[in-house]
């Protein structure tokens, strides 16, 4: 596979959809057929793309079908215990060679023609090879076409398709490892069997926007915080806290201050979990090493972080894989982890929260849908897509500082910070012609000043 | 009630009638949106659950459910069942506000068991949505019920839902099954 250097020759500039010094985006960029092409070939064709988590394949041969973009792929575990993302097609019609949607497998064996593919990609066998091919085929050139990359880190398994990408590590960068280390440093996770699945009519980014969004909450889940179903103050905190990250990495939501977290601190050493809502969440941090990894800051966050482009990692006990369906269709993927050795009490919330709040049926979830397809449905009339939208809350209002250890993030009060840096990153990756191009491009974000 | 077995032809008959009548008037008190009148059918120990189904093998294709006590859409005790009556009353219930209409089908109704006074039921059902203007969602589906003998009528004590779909082609599931 080859490194994807793609021609810039389009209708509309992403430079021109969205100003990141006045926070006004441009709706088109939730509607335009082209726009949307690009994103798939410049954002999912290039990013690394969240497949699975190793426990999901304990064994070899154990399968999970994930797509990158429009292009479906198998994650499959091979017999040296590597997984490998296969294109989920036969290179000799374009057939998939794989129906289901998990399992296990010896090989993969296409439908049509009956080309067998080994667990590694490898042609292993086609019908009629002496008989009718004569003996002229090289199968060592015409196995299944592999991600250019696959890379794991802390277990959560990514694939990227262009050779050019860099290594997930740096892909990451701080503020991405910070997000799975929210999870990972809860202790052994294991991935629960079944993946809610549901589609929604909405354009992929503003599902993705929404996760950063906590000024929605009291309003688009009132319902939720009039029962009692989640805690006022786990849902609507006023202190806050967002973390950019480059590449367009970032968490956004409740972060407490060092005093609060040192008293939170004092509570879980008391034996107490109880106090605050975050009370859980810090019993793990108190865990040697923990804070230390999480950092000054990161131990103080309880926000949600989106691994650019589409992978919302949940501090409950769910991530969110937000896969574009066409400019108008978002298929949303729930996954549900446990911590190994987690008590009867934690498992019981995780269950909760897993099983009633988010999900197509879940008491939160429920009432979002319809927000996001209307916010696509106002960016597809021909007046409508020509209009811009806000986005500049708490612009210029607020000051990035530096930790010692050389976090740096903003605490402050419900903003639009983290959209209007997934904009803007969205906007390089948009503009860049090859990884090498958005390498050198992107910005890194600001560590102090107003912003 | 003694065993579905030993029961006469006459009998199957009578009591599949009084079942069939108690699942359409309890899809239609749904229907009507009759919430805590639904409520009120329901034993307190319901269990009412949708696993989440995925596309396997014929080979592999005991692994087309999940499992009790695994991941599902609905895993719910009346407690919660109540908490989503409850949500559509207290305002900013965005997902059935203004209200979906539905239309409920049940059919190919079946006694499966019978245990004191406990009948099993098995039935197809679709569950038609349609709101604002044009919104269009069905679900078909399968359940296996479970209905209790009190006080001369029935409560439903167990419903298990196993829809066709297995991404959900719904923005969400705001309905009861």
């Amino acid at each position: 596979m080859s490194e994807t250097i793609i021609a810039t020759d389009r209708r509309i500039n992403p430079a021109d959809c969205f100003d990141p010094d006045t926070g006004v985006l441009q709706r088109r960029i939730f509607s335009d057929q082209e726009i949307y092409r690009e994103e798939l070939r410049r954002i999912f064709g290039r990013a690394w793309n969240f497949m699975c988590h190793e426990s999901q394949l304990p064994a070899a041969g154990d399968f999970f079908m994930n797509w990158i973009g429009e292009d479906e792929v198998i994650a499959v575990r091979n017999r040296n215990g590597e997984i490998n993302v296969l294109l989920n097609s036969c290179p000799h019609r374009g057939n998939t060679v794989c129906r289901a949607e998990l399992g296990n497998t010896n090989s993969f064996f296409c439908s049509y023609h009956g080309w067998n593919f080994d667990l590694d990609g490898r042609l292993i066998g086609m019908p009629g090879e002496d008989q009718f091919y004569r003996g002229s085929v090289d199968k060592t050139a015409w196995g299944l076409t592999p991600a250019a990359k696959v890379e794991s880190y802390r277990g959560f398994v990514f694939a990227t398709l262009d050779p050019a990408a860099p290594d997930l590590k740096d892909y990451l960068g701080w503020v991405g490892r910070l997000g799975i280390d929210f999870i990972a440093s809860k202790g052994e996770i294991r991935f629960l069997d079944g993946v809610q699945k549901n589609r929604i009519q909405c354009n992929w980014k503003l599902a993705v926007d929404n996760l950063f969004d906590w000024y929605h909450v009291k309003v688009s889940h009132g319902t939720a915080l009039k029962l009692g179903v989640v805690g006022e103050e786990s849902m609507s905190p006023m202190e806050q806290m967002v973390v950019l990250g480059e590449y367009g990495h970032a968490i956004s939501g409740p972060g407490i201050s060092e005093a609060r977290y040192q008293e939170a601190v004092q509570r879980v050493s008391d034996g107490g979990e109880d106090g605050e809502w975050f009370d859980r969440e810090v019993a793990r941090r108190v865990q040697p090493g923990v804070a230390e990894q999480l950092g000054a800051l990161g131990k103080r966050s309880f926000g949600h972080p989106n691994i650019f482009p589409n992978l919302w990692v949940n501090l409950t006990p769910q991530l969110c894989l937000r896969i574009p369906r066409g400019p108008f269709e978002t298929e949303l993927w729930w996954f549900t982890y446990e911590v190994e050795g987690m008590s009867e009490k934690d498992r019981k919330f995780l269950q909760f929260m897993a099983n009633h709040i988010f999900g197509p049926a879940g008491l939160l979830e429920q009432d979002d849908g319809e927000n996001w397809s209307h916010s696509t449905r106002g960016a597809k009339g021909s007046f409508g897509q020509g209009l811009p939208l806000n986005y500049a809350m708490g612009l210029g209002a607020d000051q990035m500082r530096s930790a010692s250890d050389g976090q740096s993030g903003i605490e402050t009060v419900v903003s639009e910070h983290a959209q209007r840096w997934l904009y803007s990153s969205w906007q390089e990756w948009m503009l860049a012609d090859s990884w090498q191009d958005l390498m050198a491009s992107h910005a890194m974000p600001p560590t102090q000043g107003t912003i | 009630m003694g065993g579905y077995a030993d029961m006469t032809l006459q009998e199957q008959m009578l009591l599949k009638h009084e079942v069939e009548e108690f699942l359409f008037m309890e899809a239609d008190l749904l229907d009507s949106r009759r919430y805590d009148d639904w409520l009120a059918v329901l034993a307190d120990d319901i269990h009412y659950w949708m696993p989440i189904r995925r596309t396997t093998t014929a080979r592999e294709v005991e692994l087309e459910f999940t499992k009790p006590g695994g991941m599902a859409f609905f895993d719910d005790d009346k407690t919660v069942l109540t908490l989503r009556i409850q949500r559509l009353s207290v305002g900013r219930a965005w997902a059935e506000d203004p209200p979906s209409r539905t239309r409920r089908l049940v059919t190919n109704v079946r006694l499966l068991s019978i245990d004191g006074d406990e009948v099993n039921v098995g039935c197809n059902f679709k569950l038609y949505r349609t709101r604002l203007n044009s919104e269009e969602d069905s679900w078909i589906g399968r359940r296996e019920d479970l209905l209790r003998r009190v006080d001369g009528g029935f409560k439903l004590a167990r419903r298990h839902i196993f829809l066709e779909q297995t991404v959900i082609l719904s923005q969400n599931m705001s309905s009861l099954f």
